[in-house]
């Protein structure tokens, strides 16, 4: 009884995990309609970060803001060029762009941080675990489950309950009519793009404590993001997390019971999901632009 | 831009032009032959073979607006199929072809079936979650995959008792696919079946309402799509009496789209251009440069930015502007 | 997209100015291949190393090479009495292009020795390419036992170890010195993975040793933490392990982050604790670890290159720059035996099968029937060094262990 309890939390942080990879794509998806595949990149530097910052001595609980700020920081640079002409293009320009800038992300971050794996020094507050009946759980996953549900609750509340997250819906649904209403649209996009990089930064900072960081993490976190976003359904945060919380959980439980199909089954499920569901988890209704 | 058609005999002089045009091209590149070493000529085969599933790919994407990241499973489960039957049934160059292409057309139909409803976004996820399931399958299936190691050890290509393993011959019959497959494809195109295809990727809606089977279409394209690849597929592994999971990675599909884009997605020799490009940059600037990668990625991009339409399209509008029309 | 450009979207047809393009792209391309040489004069020797410096196995191309420059630094860059000339290639851990660069490297530049190899897939995509032109290559990384069996070949060298003699003496040391049973195996469900835990689990049973369960996991697992807990359910007497590169930083994290350093005894090959690609990396997770290896950093025989290592990169050698310094030692060798002339390669080889040669490995024979190098094993119990990290102690030797070979 224990065990399974200790492996449903198992499953609970790989799924916070999960979605703390697709937070920033959801948001940059769902809101913007914007393919963005340099989210692993993001990802693998927001980790790069915070383990250079650790590993510098510095207080490991800036290290996340300044994971954070980093990403952000270049998201904003993208935006200037070249995201911002790609905006109104089909998906599949944004998605040729972003992943012809993916690829040489990564060849620049292999070129600055080298090819070593690295981990994170994970501070002394975090280490140990606590004893989950008779169990032992590391409390740095606790740790990851509580700040990913506290961010996925802060993003959700910026979206949908505070006049900035209207203005960023309505931009996609008809970005002409909030014009009007003396919006400026073009700042709304590149703050969206901005938090969605600077996110996706968070994710690999919080995630690298448990996924390390190396050449070849991009492509692999960006490969579960655009999983767990895409059949969740776009337009709908909660879709992303019904999402990674389906994915996380088969992942799991399949690696305790049949590890060695473990990933067959998990990509079975979620063709099956795709096939059942076109458009993902949960739909929302929104007029093409 | 004019939206007159061209005239009848302009039409027919073009074509013309065509079979001129390729046979001019194959002879240029035949030129280095004469005092070429086997290196180039192989590496020109796999050029030709990976460009006509590129091909093959443009078929989709370009006609169809079908962007799948799953067609190296079918190239590649080709290649597969190919390479395991020549161990037990030896490797007669027919018998690898019609291997090849059941393959190729077997994994693109189920590929067409599943992706039915599909569209976007959710058709690019849909195609790379069953091509990795085909990756896994190559990949575990050890036995008869031989795994991570992949296949090696097979027969080598032959015809009757003529022997298809110099890179000079293994050129000639890579050739003759991509010409072969770039017919294939080319008639395709312009049958009523790829007309309505292509009314099918701009307005489906209508399509239905015309009352084609939009469902039917696009399952006959993937059947396409997947013959021609599968004939390529089938080949590939004898250049190297080789052949690994690789091949269907979902990396070699991102790899395929990224030459379909390259050299144009609408043209059909902008395959062969865009492979052209991404190969030589992997094989040889990865020999001077350990940022070959980065080199790739700025090309890519620099082609997403200034040449959407890719190099064909961009010499096209060249002409055309150069030109009337 | 208008009704026109539409059209010229699906255009089929070719102008004359497209036409010319597209022949001489490929005319350049194709022509651009053909080797510039400068002919004849006393022309250096050429080595090519085939490595992977970008892909999953990069960490360790890298230092593949550093460890082969330092050997050719070190001669002064020459080796018997000619210049030496180092090409590295990137296989970007694919096969299919380690092919094409091997090709490239046998019939373009017309290279003399190949060395490297890093992956078993690649070692055994190229060993037909290889064995057909003739061409002396000195295998520095890849343990797949087929080389050493059937796929061996009078051209390939292998002076670093296979799968066996590292599963083996796995085996023989666990059934002796940690339990007679009540262990179980785990692996990442790959070749190498298969190999090793295969060879592990023949010898313990020949031993007399009762194995329980045997688990396998994908390689590229993001999260071990239900198969830790496994472990924990399971509480065995050890668990033989292996796993590369990053997924072992990650399973021995794991493990110590689920408190089970202590409690489960951790046996591997020595990837599984690579002093140089893993160790750092893991950190105190690796403290406890045993672990057979051709290489140990505290070894008399690697001594003096590992303090060479350590001022250039400023970090312990672990199995990759090793050994590939250890294969430049074996180049160099016979290169001497023949004073330089190359193209003698019977010679070489017979330099190399009939007398060993003195590496960072230990001195290194050669077996006759498949060229495969006869090595030390070192056990390695990771215990803390002098600085307090992580350092691979040995606590005993096998050796001269010598793979069954092709009649295994």
């Amino acid at each position: 009884m224990s065990y399974y309890l200790v492996q449903t939390l198992n499953a609970l942080s790989f799924s916070v995990l999960l979605m703390l990879t697709g937070l920033g794509l959801s948001l940059v998806l769902s809101l913007m309609n914007f393919v963005n595949l340099t989210h692993g990149s993001f990802f693998l530097l927001g980790g790069y970060v915070a383990i250079h910052w650790i590993g510098a001595g510095a207080p490991w609980w800036l290290a996340f803001p300044a994971a954070f700020v980093i990403a952000g920081a270049v998201g904003l640079v993208l935006d200037r060029f070249p995201f911002g002409r790609f905006y109104p293009r089909t998906h599949l320009m944004q998605v040729l762009l972003t992943y012809g800038l993916s690829v040489i992300f990564a060849d620049l971050m292999r070129w600055g941080f080298g090819a070593d794996t690295m981990s994170l020094p994970t501070p002394e507050l975090l280490r140990g675990v606590v004893f989950v009946a008779g169990l032992p759980f590391p409390i740095y996953r606790l740790f990851i489950i509580v700040s990913g549900g506290a961010l996925a609750l802060a993003l959700w509340y910026a979206i949908d309950r505070t006049l900035w997250g209207a203005a960023i819906r309505a931009c996609v649904i008809d970005r002409g009519i909030v014009e009007t209403l003396g919006l400026n649209t073009r700042r709304i996009f590149t703050v969206g793009v901005v938090i969605a990089a600077g996110l996706g930064g968070l994710g690999g900072a919080l995630g690298s404590g448990m996924l390390s960081a190396y050449p070849g993490l991009d492509e692999e976190v960006l490969l579960l993001a655009l999983l767990v976003v895409v059949v969740g359904g776009l337009g709908s945060f909660g879709g992303t997390v019904l999402s990674a919380l389906l994915l996380g959980f088969v992942t799991t439980f399949s690696r305790v019971w049949l590890p060695e199909f473990a990933n067959f089954l998990s990509l079975g499920i979620m063709a099956a999901v795709l096939v059942i569901w076109p458009s993902g988890l949960v739909v929302r209704k929104m007029r093409p632009v | 831009m004019s939206t007159g058609l061209p005239a009848a005999p302009l039409l027919a002089k073009r074509r013309l032009g065509d079979k001129i045009a390729l046979a001019l091209v194959l002879v240029l590149a035949l030129a280095p032959l004469i005092s070429g070493d086997g290196f180039s000529l192989r590496f020109g085969a796999e050029i030709l073979l990976i460009g006509t599933a590129v091909m093959s790919l443009n078929l989709l994407i370009g006609g169809g607006g079908l962007v799948s990241l799953g067609h190296a499973a079918v190239f590649g489960a080709a290649g597969y199929s190919a390479a395991v039957a020549a161990g037990s049934l030896g490797a007669q160059l027919p018998l690898m072809l019609l291997i090849g292409i059941a393959a190729g057309m077997l994994i693109a139909g189920i590929m067409g079936l599943v992706t039915l409803r599909s569209s976007g976004l959710f058709f690019l996820v849909l195609t790379l979650v069953v091509g990795q399931m085909v990756w896994e399958l190559a990949f575990r299936w050890r036995e008869v995959t031989g795994g991570a190691d992949g296949l090696r050890g097979f027969p080598k290509l032959a015809l009757g008792s003529l022997r298809l393993d110099t890179p000079l011959a293994l050129y000639l019959v890579a050739a003759g696919i991509a010409l072969i497959g770039w017919m294939v494809t080319r008639s395709f195109q312009q049958a009523p079946i790829g007309q309505a295809l292509a009314g099918v990727r701009d307005q489906p809606i209508r399509m239905g309402a015309l009352g084609y089977q939009v469902g039917r279409i696009r399952v006959t394209a993937f059947l396409v799509a997947g013959a021609v690849a599968g004939a390529a597929g089938a080949i590939y592994p004898f250049v190297n009496q080789y052949i690994g999971p690789n091949s269907v990675h979902w990396s070699m599909s991102a790899a395929l789209i990224i030459m379909a884009v390259i050299g144009g997605v609408g043209s059909l020799y902008g395959g062969y251009l865009g492979a052209l490009v991404y190969l030589f940059v992997q094989t040889e600037v990865s020999s001077y440069t350990d940022r070959w990668q980065l080199v790739i990625g700025l090309i890519f991009v620099a082609t997403v930015i200034l040449m959407p339409n890719g190099i064909a399209h961009w010499l096209g509008q060249r002409g055309v502007r150069g030109g009337r029309v | 997209m208008t009704f026109s450009e539409s059209r010229l979207m699906t255009s089929t047809s070719i102008t004359r100015r497209q036409l010319l393009a597209a022949s001489a792209a490929s005319a350049l391309g194709l022509g651009l291949m053909r080797p510039v040489r400068a002919a004849g004069g006393e022309t250096p020797i050429k080595i090519a190393l085939i490595t992977s410096l970008s892909g999953p196995f990069a960490a360790l191309g890298e230092s593949m090479r550093a460890g082969l420059e330092l050997l050719i630094l070190e001669s002064g860059g020459k080796m018997g009495g000619r210049q030496v000339t180092l090409l590295v290639e990137d296989d970007q851990g694919k096969p299919d292009e380690a092919v094409r660069k091997v090709r490239k490297l046998l019939s373009q530049d017309k290279v003399d020795v190949l060395c490297g190899v890093i992956s078993a897939a690649v070692a055994l995509a190229i060993r037909d390419i290889v064995a057909d032109a003739k061409a002396l290559t000195f295998i520095s990384i890849a343990a797949a036992n087929g080389l050493a069996r059937e796929a061996s070949s009078p051209y390939i060298f292998r002076p670093t170890k296979t799968s066996w003699m590292l599963g083996h003496t796995g085996a023989l040391w666990t059934y002796d010195k940690i339990a007679k049973e009540g262990g179980i195996t785990l692996g990442s469900d790959y070749a190498a993975g298969r190999e090793y835990v295969g060879d592990f689990i023949n010898t313990y049973r020949q031993q007399g040793g009762k194995l329980g369960q045997q688990l396998w996991t994908p390689l590229g697992t993001a999260d071990f933490a239900p198969i830790v807990m496994n472990l924990a359910a399971l509480s065995p007497a050890f668990v033989y392990a292996f796993f590369p590169g990053a997924d072992a930083v990650r399973f021995l994290q794991q493990v110590r982050d689920f408190k089970l350093q202590d409690k489960i005894r951790v046996i591997g090959p020595g990837a599984l604790f690579d002093q140089e690609d893993v160790l750092p990396a893991a950190g105190d997770a690796g403290l406890g670890g045993v672990n057979t290896y051709h290489q140990s950093p505290g070894a008399p025989a690697s001594a003096e290159f590992a303090a060479l290592y350590q001022k250039v990169r400023n970090r312990l050698p672990g199995e990759a720059s090793t050994s590939t310094y250890a294969t430049g030692q074996v180049i160099r060798a016979g290169i001497e035996a023949v004073a330089g002339d190359i193209a003698q390669k019977d010679k070489l080889k017979e330099r190399l099968l009939s007398a060993p040669v003195s590496t960072a490995l230990g001195p290194m024979r050669f077996d006759s029937r498949n060229n495969q190098a006869i090595l030390d094993i070192y056990v390695n119990e990771v215990r803390r060094g002098q600085d307090g990290k992580p350092f691979n102690t040995v606590v005993h030797t096998y050796p001269a262990i010598q793979d069954p070979g092709p009649k295994a």
